[in-house]
C-alpha cells in the first residue's frame, strides 16, 4: 500500500512561459508526488508540450520556478540526463543505429554494463519490436519509432517518466498495450507526467488529470472529476 | 477475377496541352530569356572586374608558349595515365548523376500537374534530354579546355598557334564527345531502376580504377614502366580513347589517337541515341523523386545549409545506410561513445577510406615542404587543410548529435560534453593513419620531432572541425550584413562562418609547423607543442561552448 503522502518529486511552481508576445503557459502550479501518475489533457496549443518540456528541464520558465528531488532544476543540471526520461518530441533517433544498437547505447551509457544486452532484449520484447532489433529507425513505421523510444526509457533509470502524447501515431490496439505498460511502470513505483489527447488512456492510468486551455488550468483532479468538469 | 492486359484507349490530350502551356507561358519565355542574359552579363561582369588581368596574362601565355621545362618530359610520360584517370573520374560521375538528378529531370510543378495527366510523356521528357545532351557536351568541350591550357603552359606540343589550337580542339572534342556518351548513358541508367543498383555497386571499383591510373601515373612520372602499360590504359575503354587526342597533340605516343576519336564518337552517338529513346519512358516515381530532391537541395543551397545539401544529395542517390558493420558494445560506460562513433565511420567505409586518402595527401605534401631548407607557408597550409578536411570527414556522429540534438536526449551526458567524446575516435583514427608514414619518415630522418608535432596537429585539426559541427544552423540574418566604407560585409561573414574551424585551426598551425619544420632549434619546437596543445584544448573548449548555446536555442 503507498504511503499516506508521498514525497512530492517534482513541484512546478507559479511558472509561466511566453514566447514573444505569446503566453504558452500562464501561472501554472503542479505538484507530481513519487509513484503518481499525472496526465495533461488539452487541445493542440494549449500548451501541454511546454509544460512538459519544463517539467523535464529541456525549457526555462519565463517565471516560477521548478524544484525536482528538492532541487532547483535547470537546463544543465545532470539529473535531467541521468533520472527524467521522455518521450516524445523531446526525444530522436539516430539514422545509422539499428533499433537494438539505440538501446545497448542508452543502456551501457546508464551504466548498464553486462547486462546492456539482457535489458536491451527485454525491451525490445515489451514493446513488440523483437523482430525489428536490426533494423536502421529509416525502415521503421512511425509507430514502431514511437515503440523504441518507449523502449529506450526501459533500459534507463527513470525516477521520472515525461511522455508527451506517447500514444501518437499508435494504432487502436498499440494503444492497449501502451496503456498495459504504463500501468506496469505504475505498479513498479515509477512516476509518469504525460500529456495525450486520449482521455480513455487518461482515465486508464492517471491518478489526477490537468486539463489545459490557453495556457492555464481549467480543470484539474481525479480523471473522473477532471473529466466531468469539462463535458 | 478477370484481368484486363491490352492497351486501353484513352484520347490524346497532348497536342492541346501543351498548345495550351505555351499560350499560358508566352510572356513567362522573354522572361526567362532576361533572367539568363542578366545571369551572363552578371558572370561575365565578376570574370571581368575580379579576374580580368589574370584572364589577359593567361591569354597572352598560351598565345605565346614557353618552352618545354624541365618537368614536360616528366609530364608527358604521365599524361596517358593521368588523363586516363580524369576522363574515368569524370564519367563515373556524369555516370551518378543519373542516380539523383539525371539527365531527364522535370520540376516540380510539372511533375504535380502534368505526370498525372494523359499527355504523351516522350513530348515532356525528350526535350528535357535533348537539353541536358546539349548542355553537357558544351561543358565538356568548356572542360577540355582545361587539360589543354595546362599542356600549353608547359610547353609541351609545340609553341605555334597552329599547334596550341590543334591540342585545344583535340581536348575540347575528346571531354565533348566523353560527356555526350556519359549523358547518353546516363539517360538509359535513369530508365532502368534495375541498372541503378549495379552503378552503385560499380562505383567503389571505378574509384579504385582510378587512384590506380593516379598510381601509374606518378610511377610514369617519376620511374620507367614498360611502354605497353600506357598504350593498354590507353585503350582500355572509353576514357582512354577520349584521352588519346591530347596526348598525341601534346607530343606523346598515340598514334591510332583519330581511330580512338572515332570510336569515342561512334559511342557517343549511340548512347546519345539510346538515352534520347529511353527518356520517353523514365518510370514516374523516379521523375518524382528527383523532383523532390532538386527541390530540397535549392531550398537548403538558398538557406547556405550545406549540410542539408548533402543528405538530399544521399538520400536522392539511394546511398541508404546499412547496418552491415557490427561491434560489440562496451561493458564501460566511458567508452560508449567510442563505440558508437566507431560504429558510425565503420558503417562509412568510403568517409573512412576517404579521409584516410586526405591524411596521406597531406602527409605526403608537409613532407616535401619540410624537404627543403626554407619551409613555405603554402604547402603547409594546404597540407593542414586537407587534413583538416580528412578530420571533418570522420566527424560524422558528431554531426548527427549537433543536426538534431534531440538526438542524445536518452544519453546520460550533457550535450556540450559530447563535443569533447566524439573528438576521441576521429583523433585517434588520424594519428594511426599519418603516424604509420611519420613514424617511418621520422625514423629514416633521424627527427623524432615529426611525431611530436603530429601528436599536437591532429587534436588541434579535430577540435578545429568540431568547433565547425557544432556552429548551428545558418543564420539568415547574414544575408543583410553591415554596409562599411569598404563594402557589405554579408560576403565576409558568410565565409568566416562557413570556414571559422578552419581558420582558427589551419591558420596558427602553418606558422608554427613551417616554423618549427625549418629549424634544427628546440625553440620553435617547443612553441609548436606548447601553443598547438593550449589551441587544441581551446578549440574543443569552444566546440562545447558552441553546443551549448546549440542545446540552449
Amino acid at each position: 500500500m503507498p504511503p499516506a503522502n508521498p514525497p512530492a518529486l517534482l513541484v512546478l511552481d507559479g511558472i509561466s512561459r511566453r514566447y514573444g508576445d505569446r503566453v504558452a503557459l500562464a501561472h501554472l502550479d503542479l505538484t507530481l508526488a513519487s509513484g503518481q501518475c499525472v496526465a495533461v489533457l488539452g487541445v493542440n496549443g494549449s500548451g501541454k508540450s511546454t509544460l512538459l518540456r519544463i517539467a523535464a528541464g529541456r525549457d526555462t520558465p519565463t517565471a516560477g520556478r521548478v524544484v525536482y528531488s528538492g532541487r532547483l532544476l535547470t537546463e544543465d543540471d545532470l539529473l535531467v540526463r541521468t533520472e527524467i526520461a521522455v518521450v516524445g518530441d523531446m526525444a530522436s533517433s539516430y539514422p545509422d543505429l539499428t533499433v537494438r544498437e539505440h538501446l545497448l547505447l542508452v543502456a551501457v551509457a546508464h551504466g548498464a554494463g553486462r547486462g546492456a544486452g539482457e535489458l536491451a532484449d527485454r525491451a525490445l520484447a515489451e514493446c513488440r519490436l523483437a523482430d525489428h532489433g536490426g533494423a536502421l529507425p529509416g525502415a521503421l513505421s512511425s509507430g514502431q519509432l514511437q515503440a523504441l523510444h518507449l523502449a529506450a526509457v526501459l533500459v534507463r533509470p527513470r525516477r521520472l517518466m515525461v511522455l508527451d502524447e506517447p500514444e501518437q501515431r499508435l494504432d487502436p490496439a498499440a494503444r492497449r498495450w501502451l496503456a498495459g505498460l504504463l500501468q506496469a511502470e505504475k505498479r513498479a513505483g515509477a512516476t509518469v507526467l504525460m500529456a495525450t489527447h486520449h482521455a480513455e488512456l487518461a482515465a486508464s492510468v492517471a491518478d489526477h488529470v490537468l486539463v489545459l486551455s490557453d495556457g492555464a488550468v481549467i480543470a484539474a483532479g481525479t480523471p473522473d472529476e477532471a473529466l466531468a468538469q469539462i463535458r | 477475377m478477370t484481368v484486363a492486359s491490352g492497351p486501353i484507349a484513352i484520347p490524346d490530350s497532348t497536342e492541346p496541352t501543351i498548345s495550351l502551356l505555351r499560350e499560358l507561358r508566352r510572356g513567362r519565355a522573354a522572361r526567362q530569356a532576361g533572367n539568363v542574359a542578366f545571369w551572363i552579363y552578371l558572370a561575365v561582369l565578376i570574370v571581368v572586374a575580379y579576374g580580368g588581368s589574370l584572364v589577359a596574362a593567361a591569354v597572352r601565355d598560351l598565345r605565346h608558349p614557353p618552352p618545354p621545362g624541365a618537368q614536360a618530359a616528366h609530364v608527358l610520360a604521365a599524361a596517358p595515365a593521368a588523363l586516363s584517370g580524369l576522363a574515368l573520374l569524370l564519367l563515373l560521375i556524369l555516370l551518378r548523376d543519373a542516380l539523383w538528378r539525371g539527365p531527364v529531370t522535370l520540376p516540380q510543378a510539372t511533375v504535380d500537374w502534368l505526370l498525372d495527366t494523359p499527355v504523351d510523356r516522350g513530348r515532356l521528357l525528350r526535350p528535357r534530354f535533348r537539353l541536358s545532351a546539349v548542355l553537357a557536351v558544351l561543358a565538356g568541350a568548356a572542360v577540355g579546355i582545361v587539360p589543354a591550357a595546362a599542356l600549353v603552359a608547359l610547353g609541351l606540343g609545340g609553341r605555334g598557334a597552329g599547334d596550341v589550337l590543334r591540342r585545344t580542339g583535340a581536348a575540347m572534342l575528346s571531354t565533348a564527345l566523353l560527356f555526350g556518351l556519359a549523358t547518353g548513358a546516363a539517360g538509359v541508367i535513369e530508365r532502368y531502376p534495375a541498372s541503378w543498383r549495379w552503378l552503385r555497386r560499380a562505383t567503389p571499383a571505378a574509384a579504385a580504377v582510378t587512384a590506380g591510373l593516379a598510381g601509374l601515373a606518378a610511377w610514369a612520372a617519376l620511374g620507367r614502366p614498360p611502354a605497353a602499360v600506357a598504350t593498354v590504359v590507353l585503350w582500355s575503354g572509353p576514357w582512354g580513347w577520349a584521352a588519346q587526342g591530347t596526348v598525341a597533340a601534346a607530343g606523346g605516343s598515340a598514334p591510332l589517337w583519330p581511330a580512338a576519336t572515332a570510336l569515342l564518337g561512334a559511342a557517343a552517338l549511340a548512347a546519345l541515341a539510346a538515352g534520347y529513346r529511353a527518356a520517353a519512358a523514365v518510370p514516374g516515381g523516379a521523375l518524382r523523386s528527383r523532383a523532390a530532391t532538386l527541390g530540397a537541395m535549392s531550398a537548403a543551397m538558398l538557406s547556405m545549409d550545406t549540410r542539408s545539401v548533402a543528405t538530399a544529395y544521399s538520400s536522392g542517390a539511394g546511398t541508404s545506410r546499412r547496418a552491415r558493420f557490427r561491434l560489440r558494445p562496451p561493458r564501460r560506460r566511458e567508452l560508449v561513445l567510442l563505440w558508437r562513433d566507431l560504429l558510425a565511420v565503420g558503417r562509412a567505409p568510403s568517409r573512412l577510406a576517404g579521409a584516410v586518402a586526405l591524411t596521406w595527401l597531406a602527409v605526403g605534401l608537409m613532407a616535401l615542404a619540410a624537404r627543403s631548407r626554407h619551409v613555405s607557408l603554402v604547402p603547409v597550409a594546404c597540407a593542414l587543410t586537407l587534413g583538416y578536411l580528412a578530420a571533418a570527414w570522420l566527424c560524422e556522429a558528431a554531426r548527427l548529435d549537433a543536426e538534431d540534438v534531440r538526438r542524445s536526449a536518452h544519453l546520460p551526458f550533457r550535450f556540450e560534453s559530447l563535443a569533447w567524446w566524439h573528438t576521441a575516435v576521429p583523433g585517434l583514427i588520424l594519428l594511426v593513419a599519418a603516424g604509420l608514414p611519420v613514424t617511418a619518415a621520422s625514423v629514416a630522418a633521424g627527427r623524432p620531432q615529426y611525431i611530436l608535432l603530429l601528436v599536437v596537429t591532429v587534436p588541434v585539426l579535430v577540435a578545429g572541425a568540431m568547433v565547425n559541427v557544432f556552429r548551428g544552423d545558418f543564420p539568415l540574418d547574414m544575408f543583410g550584413g553591415v554596409d562599411t566604407p569598404v563594402g557589405n560585409t554579408a560576403a565576409l561573414r558568410m565565409v568566416f562562418w562557413a570556414a571559422w574551424g578552419p581558420v582558427l585551426a589551419v591558420a596558427p598551425m602553418t606558422a608554427l609547423l613551417a616554423s618549427a619544420l625549418g629549424s634544427a632549434q628546440h625553440g620553435p619546437l617547443a612553441r609548436a607543442v606548447i601553443v598547438g596543445a593550449g589551441l587544441a584544448g581551446g578549440l574543443a573548449a569552444y566546440a562545447a561552448r558552441r553546443a551549448r548555446r546549440l542545446r540552449a536555442a
